[in-house]
């Protein structure tokens, strides 16, 4: 926890580029399943965000003419509300994998979309490249736990389809771009990121009693309890504070 | 523009300073290590086994550096500063520079093998080519057996290299032109002198520094130096360390070719070389 | 006088026991100093590595120290050069040897029975004289090391206890010529290419310390050369395999003996050949066998003044040869064995005592200050007309040394060697068949309390016999045989 700490602290340098839907194909698909839904927010005003320097790179300060880069360790909204918050339930014993779709991760502008990307355990991910300059995918698990790897991606490269086989927060780099920071949280059963306003909903939650869990890079966790009904809908809320 | 370079200099100095106090991920113990003491390696017809002579040998040669449980953190390991002088590897992660197998997959036993044999230059790792191949073989069960992985997974299948092509000025410029796509210069430098943009701030998996390779000054490449092991090195990558596995994105007839301009950067008579002096090569382009 | 004779004896005996020593009977420890082993922790600092990792238990090397001085002191990582090293690391190691010792031997004692005006001593009788205590050898200066890639040198500045120093060792190699192994070149003072190194001797004692094999000959042989044991001064070409499974060097040497200033001939030179192979014998470990040729020439005449031999105006070369087999034998990783032999031979005025007229070290005997017809102790000069009588020969010899290791671990080594020297043909006719022949035996203990890459440190114990016929106490004119014993329990820090 303590190494995934400093990459959070020190190397993750992202620029928020597009908000998408970050709740990624998630659909109620039987009866009697609820939901938990909620908003994030954050206690006091923004960070300071500071703007990532790409000059290593022209392809990448070009991208960015228009557009500066700055760093996505806080993405906050108008209303408080915080994106790229992985909400879970702590303790999942139910099906052992929930999430069949395929999410993209992109490597675009020279920065990761999503910044953060939520996994169930052994879901298939795909990592693909925008840019016009080569990047390496690596991500960094902890090989106790999850095995690494690390696979060049210049242009054009085909995408890498990878899954990980355990639920760990993984932080991922490109060693050309050491600016490029992003995030690999692979958890047991439903999930949801926070989109731009801090609103979240897990779907496909059967009926009981849950800890959700909110993870916010580096490594805020949080908990709450809630009861899902039949159906029903429960509420959580968050509150994070920055470091 | 040179404000921002020394900026993330600092950034990375201070990342650096804050991962080198973390030598290893996870500390197995003495008994969930000898858990594995059945492990063994199979090299061509010899198995090695963990047994007096292969913990004899480790504990002669090999424990200073990686410890008694594998885990790098051997006596010496806190002198040992990199980029000049890498930390010693952690047995107990699992994860090999030199493999003949695909990125995330475990060496093969003739892989550590040969690695023994060979040391890896540029780092405090010696040849350890005086063992016979019967030490060498239970050196790799020992090596192993530090892992849980060498349990749980099976070693990855070593990529099929084709036979290796005659050397033609045709060839080399091809290799070039790969060179160029896949944007080796990036850390390497567009004549391989280990001066790309992005080599200064280079760290490998545990977030320390680590230095590219620089084709030009006479010294082996980390996993050996025939055409066939640059073959492997970039198609399968050097795990724990920056250098990515281009497999999915150089075809293995283009990987020929790619090697074939590597040579022309390094010393040593090869016929790349000779056939480069009578070509107009120039270094690629970095901004086309 | 009495002194000076005994030492004038013995020289021809065991010639690497210096004149020093003997007039300190009781000094063994100055042959240590001159024979210093080449542990150098400096190295073992350089490169992380436990001294364990090039020693068999220091200073015997394995075949991975082996290797690594056969590159010149470089485990080739590219990382050799000192520019790679931290600035304040410099390759200076120290060894001492404080020890405890007790060395017991033959000698002729004056009886003062009825002494008288014309006897004032009495007569006198052999009697063994045993002496013990705590006494300190000299100290060796180890530095050594690359000075570049494949650029390196050896220094060894080594004192005895009195502070008296001498350059055991001063050489340069350059390794790896044209990025070959095989292209390997040293050149100054530096120890022969022996398989079984004296300079690596685990042995503290003054008769278990050298190897008799290597500096055995014949009684009253005048050849100062042929001395294996001894540093030389030339230039070797040393090539090997790259894993060093083979290994090959040739060296042309000065007949001076390692002697600074051309003392000896003007034009006399030697040559050592000798190849080794090694052989992966699977669970049994490396097996190495090897040969060795050391053939030369040195003087045996040199111009007078007043009678008194010119130093470094030796001609008159005459020749010698010394060859043999070594081999060394791993029974995994804990017991080891070592052989060497040797036939040895001498050109017949070497077998008269010619040869050694104007040496001036401890090694060859005494400094002729006087006419040599004339100055007691001083050899003879093979001047103009000088004949050899009709009984001389050329003698020859075997010689054959076998040395066990038992290594319990790198800290713990217990170590046997037997020695013996057997004459095959006396230098003069009617000479017993047997003088000079030499039994020794010697039995070590070596525990390293600690033996990190900093700093190692032995406590030893050890112990000695060496006979050899006819060259013991002169009484009258019997001569005894030679029959030492020593027991040393000693330190030995190198740091």
């Amino acid at each position: 926890m303590t190494r995934r700490y400093h990459f959070g602290a020190v190397l993750s340098a992202i620029v928020l580029l597009c908000c998408g839907a970050l709740i990624l194909g998630q659909k109620v698909n039987a009866a009697g399943e609820g939901s938990i839904t909620g908003t994030v927010k954050l206690d006091g005003p923004a960070p300071h965000m500071r703007g990532i320097d790409m000059s290593k790179d022209p392809y990448c300060v070009k991208q960015h003419a228009s557009n500066p880069a700055h760093l996505e360790t806080w993405v906050v909204g108008s209303g408080g509300g915080v994106a790229d918050t992985v909400l879970y339930l702590d303790g999942w014993s139910g099906a052992a994998q929930t999430e069949t779709s395929v999410p993209v991760f992109d490597q675009k502008d020279c920065m990761y979309t999503p910044h953060v990307l939520a996994l169930d355990t052994n879901q298939e991910f795909k990592v693909v490249t925008s840019d016009q300059t080569a990047h390496n995918i690596h991500p960094l698990p902890n090989p106790m736990i999850n095995v690494g790897w690390n696979q060049s991606q210049p242009p054009g490269a085909p995408p890498v389809t990878k899954a990980w086989k355990n639920p760990e927060v993984i932080p991922v780099q490109c060693n050309i771009h050491p600016w490029m920071h992003g995030w690999f949280v692979v958890v047991k059963g439903p999930y949801a990121v926070s989109d731009d306003s801090g609103h979240y909903t897990i779907n496909n939650v059967p009926p009981g009693s849950y800890t959700v869990k909110a993870w916010h890079e580096p490594d805020e966790a949080q908990t709450q309890k809630v009861t899902v009904a039949a159906g029903g809908s429960a509420t959580a809320d968050f509150t994070l504070k920055a470091k | 523009m040179r404000t921002g370079l020394r900026k993330w200099s600092l950034l990375l100095g201070a990342a650096a300073f804050f991962a080198l106090p973390l030598t290893s991920w996870a500390q197995l113990s003495t008994a969930d290590i000898a858990s594995r003491d059945n492990m063994e390696a199979h090299i061509g017809n010899l198995t090695g086994h963990v047994n007096a002579r292969s913990t004899y040998d480790y504990k002669r040669y090999c424990v200073s550096c990686h410890g008694d449980l594998g885990d790098g953190n051997g006596e010496v390991a806190q002198w040992l500063d990199p980029p000049m002088w890498p930390k010693p590897r952690d047995f107990q992660m699992g994860v090999f520079k030199c493999r003949s197998t695909l990125t995330g997959s475990l060496p093969t036993d003739e892989d550590l093998f040969d690695t023994i044999a060979r040391g890896l230059d540029r780092s405090a790792m010696p040849q350890w080519s005086q063992f016979t191949k019967q030490q060498r073989a239970d050196l790799v069960a020992y090596v192993k057996h530090f892992s849980p992985r060498f349990v749980t997974e099976k070693p990855g299948t070593p990529i099929t290299i084709p036979p290796e092509p005659e050397v033609t000025p045709e060839r080399i410029k091809a290799g070039r032109e790969v060179f160029a796509r896949v944007q080796c210069w990036k850390c390497h430098g567009v004549q391989g002198m280990a001066n790309g943009p992005s080599a200064s701030t280079l760290t490998d998996d545990l977030g320390r520094p680590i230095a590219p390779f620089n084709f030009t000054e006479g010294s082996r490449p980390k996993c050996g130096d025939t055409d066939r092991d640059i073959y492997k090195i970039f198609m399968t990558g050097l795990d724990g360390t920056p250098m990515p596995s281009f497999a999915d994105n150089i075809k293995p007839d283009e990987a020929w070719d790619l090697v074939f301009y590597l040579r022309t950067f390094m010393q040593g008579a090869s016929k790349a070389k000779e056939l480069a002096k009578t070509m107009d090569l120039k270094p690629v382009n970095p901004n086309p | 006088m009495h002194v000076l004779s005994r030492s004038s004896l013995r020289k021809v005996v065991r010639s690497a026991i210096s004149l020093v020593s003997f007039t300190l009977l009781l000094a063994p420890f100055v042959l240590i100093s001159a024979k210093p082993a080449k542990a150098i922790p400096a190295f073992a600092r350089k490169y992380g590595l436990r001294c364990s990792a090039c020693h068999e238990t220091w200073p015997i090397l394995n075949n991975f120290g082996l290797k690594f001085r056969d590159n010149g002191y470089q485990i080739m990582n590219d990382r050799d050069a000192p520019i790679w090293q931290n600035p304040s690391y410099w390759p200076a190691t120290f060894r001492m040897t404080p020890i405890w010792h007790r060395f017991s031997n033959l000698q002729a004692v004056d009886t003062y029975t009825g002494a008288s005006t014309a006897n004032p001593y009495g007569t006198q009788a052999v009697e063994r004289i045993t002496s013990s205590g705590v006494d300190l050898s000299g100290l060796d200066f180890h530095t050594g090391g690359t000075l570049y890639k494949n650029i390196s040198f050896y220094l060894l500045p080594s004192s005895d206890p009195t502070g008296a120093f001498h350059f055991e060792t001063v050489m340069t190699r350059f390794d790896n010529i044209l990025g070959s192994s095989w292209l390997n070149i040293k050149v100054g003072r530096f120890e022969l290419n022996n398989l079984l190194s004296e300079k690596r001797a685990v042995g503290l004692t003054a008769d278990g310390g050298i190897y008799q094999t290597y500096h055995f000959i014949p009684v009253g042989d005048g050849n100062i050369f042929g001395q294996m044991g001894d540093n030389q001064l030339g230039i070797e070409y040393v090539g090997h395999s790259y894993n060093d499974r083979t290994r090959v060097s040739a060296a042309l040497l000065d007949s001076n003996d390692g002697n600074v200033n051309l003392t000896l001939g003007a034009n006399s030179y030697s040559g050592f050949f000798t190849f080794d192979q090694a052989v992966d014998a699977g669970k049994w470990d490396v097996q190495r066998l090897g040969a060795y040729a050391f053939v030369g020439q040195a003087a045996t005449y040199y111009k007078t003044s007043g009678g008194v031999p010119i130093a470094g105006s030796g001609v008159g070369n005459k020749g010698f040869s010394r060859i043999g087999v070594t081999t060394q034998f791993y029974f995994g990783p804990h017991f080891d064995v070592n052989f060497v032999t040797q036939h040895g031979e001498d050109n017949a005025w070497f077998g008269q005592g010619y040869g050694n007229a104007v040496a001036t070290d401890g090694d060859g005997g005494v400094t002729c200050t006087g006419p040599t017809a004339t100055t007691p102790g001083c050899p003879p000069n093979n001047t103009p007309g000088t004949t050899l009588s009709a009984l001389a020969r050329a003698p020859s010899w075997n010689g054959y040394t076998i040395e066990a290791r038992y290594v319990y671990s790198p800290t713990l080594i217990f170590l046997g060697r037997y020695e013996a020297e057997r004459m095959q043909q006396q230098a003069t006719i009617g000479t017993p068949q047997n003088i000079g022949n030499i039994n020794l035996w010697d039995f070590i203990a070596r525990w390293n309390p600690f033996m990190s890459n900093r700093a190692g440190m032995a406590l030893q114990a050890e112990y000695t016999v060496m006979h050899q016929v006819g060259t013991g106490p002169t009484v009258g004119l019997t001569t005894a045989n030679l029959n030492d014993n020593e027991i040393l329990l000693g330190t030995d820090f190198d740091f």
